[in-house]
């Protein structure tokens, strides 16, 4: 996966969502469901094919998860810390984007 | 329960993923499914039906998607056929009303195509889930006495490795009291052992428990899976439970396991209990001994390597002995002769017994034909939807293929279209088979008596529901995508293409059209036969008011024995459920018309009647006391009831009907006549004096109709059996409220009794459940199918007319009246429909000999059945030809003309 590129909303939002710590399968889909108000169809198909793509990609890996665990949740998964610089480029990409608009950020402040 | 259980319906998705990602993500991906199921499931059914349509359609995505290769860099959708389904997913998007008419008559066509696949599998092509049902053989043709059974069973493995015999049956678990009655057998101990079959608790019985009056444990039972949770617990403790069957005390030392239901498919045998606890009620024991009293069937399983063919022969040089030592008492020379050379063979039996699959299997495979006619119109229709899309969409297509598609890519995503489409409504038809099927069990049973039918999806209807999905998918989906084919990159080029000149008369859409119409034809003739045969038999005579009358059948068994005791107990019972406020009248019968048993006798040929053969001399039987014929409001034509004069030791007498006087006396002059017959005993014939003659009645069913019945007062009997049936007439013609009185009357009246109470309109209704359930699905898919030709014309004549439109346009210009144009486009409708209903006068003329068994009250080739239909179906196609072409008419030709 290239780094150089904007992450597709999906991916962005299962990034998000593993933020903050690690997480199972479904956490992850409803945190990215409640992240983007609906907005990213986060349906379980296209979920685990973006998450196994994140995977390969080496910015997402499988974590021990608690150890009294419901085991039907199944795998836990945390960021990597290529996945923590690959969300940290997306967000310098996004602050110069919206610094871009008009009324912007940087235009506020020279107002 | 739900439509599918999500465990299941998840496991399905997941195969559309390849094993590594399975691997790797399975766990996570049910839990997902499984609580999304549950969010959707508590919005209602249209928005779970929605979730599975997605997600289904996001397992076929993915999944293929998953299992090619990825390119480097591969987070972007590569793999062409990904495109080619995320393009079709968006184009069935763009139209949500085509696509949901699609799916939904899909799911429908599907749907019942499968839930009647299921019937058939669970009663004629599964085999019995028992160990190597290949093996098993039943003695072939119906039932054996318990004699040759012995005479089998002793010899047994000298012919085949092992073998049992059973009967299926009603058993009563009441003691005394109105009846309850369970499905259940009667078995040899051999049974489980032969069958291979394990208890699932305790112990099931075995040869030491199948002695006379019972093994070291006494009498024993063993119960189905079902029985024990229902009535009995479903705990340890049901072993050592005790239970009467049919009056004789048993006890529990079993269960069976739960997808054991028996032999007989259709009917679970709840209760299970070796042929010698018969011994233990005087009555019965008769069964074990009787040499002309054929109950049971022998089942064998044969040697590893052995066929049938060997089996019969050694069962045949068996044969001689076992007859010589069964040969039946009083029997005829010439019956003892036809005995004793009639062959002993077997059959094959892996499929188990059905008295349901003999009586239904006709009519399924009718309706299974019906629906899958049902399914080809519907598919047709789709046919036509897609054509008529991929015509309008002929301009993208071109400027595709413009920029260098190849027309494989197109016909490829067209084609994606189709498949997504079959796919939806295959796992929605899954759906509604689970639903429909159970709505038709439900049909099938009768009164009393319930049917179970395992109608899990097992691999056959899986491959049965993809198979036909496939075959719609290929049926409405190839044509569009052959159409591309026909298009060439210059209409990119033009502008839209406004062709003033007509389309192709025999297009494909028009074949189509045609092909609908003929089938929808043959479904509503047939619809017809069977809506009008079910009328007829409902509204034919019975020759008895049905009405107004209830049913008592009581058994009085060993408990009430010899001749007088027994006749004065019944008589006692009828003046008991006279007397009850509200009852008109009440009177005995040993038979009631319209009931499962049955009963004739040969009258002994005189000049008259030496013509006729032995079964035209057989009239049927019923004996009543004086009184019967005024219960059941019949008319005595000539002569007199039976009264206190007709005493044992006196004349005997008998009242017959109409038929009988005409079939056995010249000019129907019988009364005062005498006829000799063995009626009620053991050869030789007496003679009997026809005191009265009654108008005719139905005796077995109204499809059977009148014919010759002789009827005998009870008083004379000498050897009355321990049932009787008390037949009560409502005062107020509403018998079931009577019921209530009724039985604690007669328990009262006779505490020594069981018995069980109906109303005898419910037994007429139950005589024609079969037509009715033809009827009803006949009906409902002959409309079916109208409604589908309907749209599938006014799809054709409405895409006619927007392709004409310019041409209409200056026609009108030119002095074309509104009149002319609907003529104009209602002649070329008319023409289809012709052309269709020609097809499909022809094909339901040959069509009906495959229902000819089912149709009563007129002949199959109806004239006006033919007809009407014809008619009908001419009228809704131009009805639906009328809407476009009035549309057509409206056409201002300015505006058309300006657009050129």
């Amino acid at each position: 996966m290239d780094m150089s590129e904007p992450l597709k909303p999906a991916a962005l939002h299962i990034l998000l969502a593993l933020a903050d710590g690690e997480r199972h399968g479904y956490a992850i889909m409803q945190a990215a469901r409640e992240q983007s108000r609906g907005a990213v169809p986060m349906r379980t198909g296209s979920f685990y094919r973006h998450l196994s793509q994140l995977i390969d990609a080496g910015w997402v890996a499988e974590a021990a998860g608690p150890r009294d665990d419901d085991p039907r949740r199944g795998t836990y998964y945390r960021l990597t810390p290529r996945g923590r610089d690959a969300l940290r480029a997306e967000r310098a990409r996004l602050v110069t984007l919206l610094d871009a608009f008009p009324g912007g950020r940087r235009a506020a402040r020279k107002a | 329960m739900g439509p599918i259980a999500p465990d299941r319906w998840t496991g399905v998705l997941l195969r559309c993923y390849p094993p590594a990602f399975r691997a790797r993500f399975e766990t996570g991906m049910r839990d997902a499914l499984a609580h999304d199921y549950a969010a959707a499931q508590a919005r209602g059914t249209l928005a779970l039906a929605g979730f599975c349509i997605l997600s289904f359609a996001d397992a076929v995505r993915f999944g293929l998607a998953e299992r090619r290769p990825r390119r480097s860099g591969g987070f972007s959708m590569s793999s062409l056929f990904a495109v080619d389904v995320r393009d079709a997913l968006r184009s069935l998007r763009a139209t949500p009303v085509v696509t949901l008419i699609a799916i939904a008559s899909l799911a429908l066509g599907i749907g019942a195509n499968t839930a009647l696949f299921s019937i058939l599998n669970s009663l004629v092509i599964k085999t019995l889930p028992v160990r190597d049902p290949a093996r098993l053989v039943v003695l072939d043709d119906g039932s054996w006495t318990n004699p040759i059974w012995e005479q089998i069973r002793d010899r047994r493995q000298q012919i085949v490795e092992d073998a049992f015999a059973w009967s299926a049956t009603r058993m009563n678990l009441s003691p005394r009291g109105e009846t309850d009655y369970v499905e259940g057998a009667w078995a040899s101990g051999g049974m489980f052992k032969v069958l291979g079959v394990q208890a699932a608790v305790g112990r099931v019985f075995t040869e030491a428990d199948d002695v006379r009056g019972g093994g070291p444990d006494g009498p024993v039972a063993v119960v189905s899976h079902g029985f024990w949770q229902r009535r009995l617990g479903g705990g340890a403790d049901v072993v050592g439970r005790k239970l009467t069957v049919d009056g004789i005390p048993v006890t529990v030392i079993g269960v069976m396991p739960r997808e054991f239901f028996g032999l007989d498919v259709g009917r679970t045998a709840d209760i299970v209990v070796p042929i010698g606890a018969l011994a233990n009620d005087p009555v019965q024991a008769r069964m074990l001994t009787g040499r002309s009293t054929w109950w049971l069937e022998v089942m064998a399983r044969l040697r590893p390597e052995q066929t049938i063919g060997d089996a019969n022969a050694a069962l045949e040089r068996m044969r001689p002995a076992i007859r010589e030592a069964t040969l039946p008492e009083n029997w005829p020379a010439e019956g003892l002769k036809q005995y004793m050379t009639t062959p002993l063979t077997f059959r094959a039996a892996s499929t188990g017994e059905s008295g349901l699959r003999a009586s239904y299997l006709t009519p399924l495979k009718i309706v299974l034909g019906v629906v899958a006619a049902v399914l080809v119109i519907a598919s047709a229709n789709l046919a036509n939807l897609l054509l008529a899309r991929a015509v309008s969409r002929r301009h993208e297509m071109a400027v595709r293929l413009a920029l260098g598609a190849s027309r494989f890519r197109l016909a490829k995503q067209l084609l994606a279209e189709s498949a997504i489409v079959a796919g939806a409504g295959a796992v929605l038809g899954l759906v509604v088979a689970r639903w429909a099927g159970a709505l038709l069990v439900r049909q099938l049973a009768t009164p009393g008596r319930g049917v179970t039918l395992d109608l899990s999806l097992d691999w056959r209807v899986m491959a049965f529901t993809i198979g036909v999905a496939a075959a719609a998918a290929l049926l409405f989906g190839t044509a569009p995508a052959f159409g591309v084919s026909r298009i060439s990159p210059q209409h990119a080029l033009k502008d839209r293409s406004r062709t003033v000149t007509g389309e192709r008369a025999f297009g494909l859409r028009n074949v189509l059209v045609a092909v609908q119409v003929a089938l929808s034809l043959a479904l509503v003739v047939g619809a017809a036969l069977f809506v009008r045969t079910l009328t007829a038999l409902t509204s034919a005579p019975l020759g008895f008011d049905a009405g107004p009358l209830l049913v008592v059948n009581v058994d009085a068994g060993s408990r009430i024995t010899g001749r007088d005791s027994r006749l004065t107990a019944f008589e006692n019972l009828r003046q008991a459920v006279a007397a009850v406020p509200g009852v008109a009248s009440a009177s005995l019968s040993v038979l009631t018309p319209i009931g499962s048993a049955r009963w004739n006798t040969e009258i002994e040929p005189t000049p008259f009647t030496s013509g006729l053969t032995r079964r035209q001399r057989a009239p049927w039987v019923n004996i009543v006391s004086p009184g019967w014929f005024g219960t059941y409001g019949m008319r005595l034509l000539e002569g007199r009831d039976f009264d206190a004069r007709d005493a044992r030791g006196g004349e005997r007498v008998v009242v017959v009907n109409l038929a009988f006087a005409h079939r056995f006396f010249p000019d129907g002059r019988a009364l005062g006549e005498i006829v000799r017959t063995s009626l009620a005993g053991p050869p030789p014939a007496l003679a009997y004096r026809i005191v009265g003659i009654v108008n005719d009645s139905v005796y077995t069913s109204p499809r059977a109709g009148f014919a010759p019945i002789v009827y005998a007062p009870l008083s004379q009997l000498e050897d009355p059996s321990g049932d009787i049936v008390i037949t009560a007439r409502a005062a107020s013609g509403e018998p079931d409220a009577l019921s209530r009185d009724v039985s604690p009357t007669v328990a009262r009246a006779e505490p020594r009794v069981t018995f069980t109470i109906r109303a005898l309109s419910s037994s007429v209704r139950a005589s024609v459940r079969q037509e009715r359930l033809v009827a009803m699905l006949g009906g409902f898919f002959g409309a079916l199918a109208l409604a589908l030709a309907a749209i599938g014309l006014y799809g054709v004549a409405s895409h006619s007319v927007n392709q004409r439109r310019a041409e209409i346009g200056l026609r009108m210009a030119l002095g074309a009246n509104p009149a002319g144009v609907v003529h104009l486009v209602l002649s070329r409708l008319g023409m289809l429909l012709a052309v269709g209903v020609m097809a499909g006068l022809a094909l339901s003329w040959w069509a009906v000999r495959l229902v000819d068994t089912l149709v009563f009250g007129m002949q199959p080739r109806d004239p006006f059945t033919f007809v009407a239909a014809a008619a009908v179906l001419m009228g809704a196609g131009l009805l639906a030809g009328w809407i476009p072409a009035r549309r057509a008419s409206r056409i201002d030709p300015v505006r058309v003309l300006r657009e050129a």
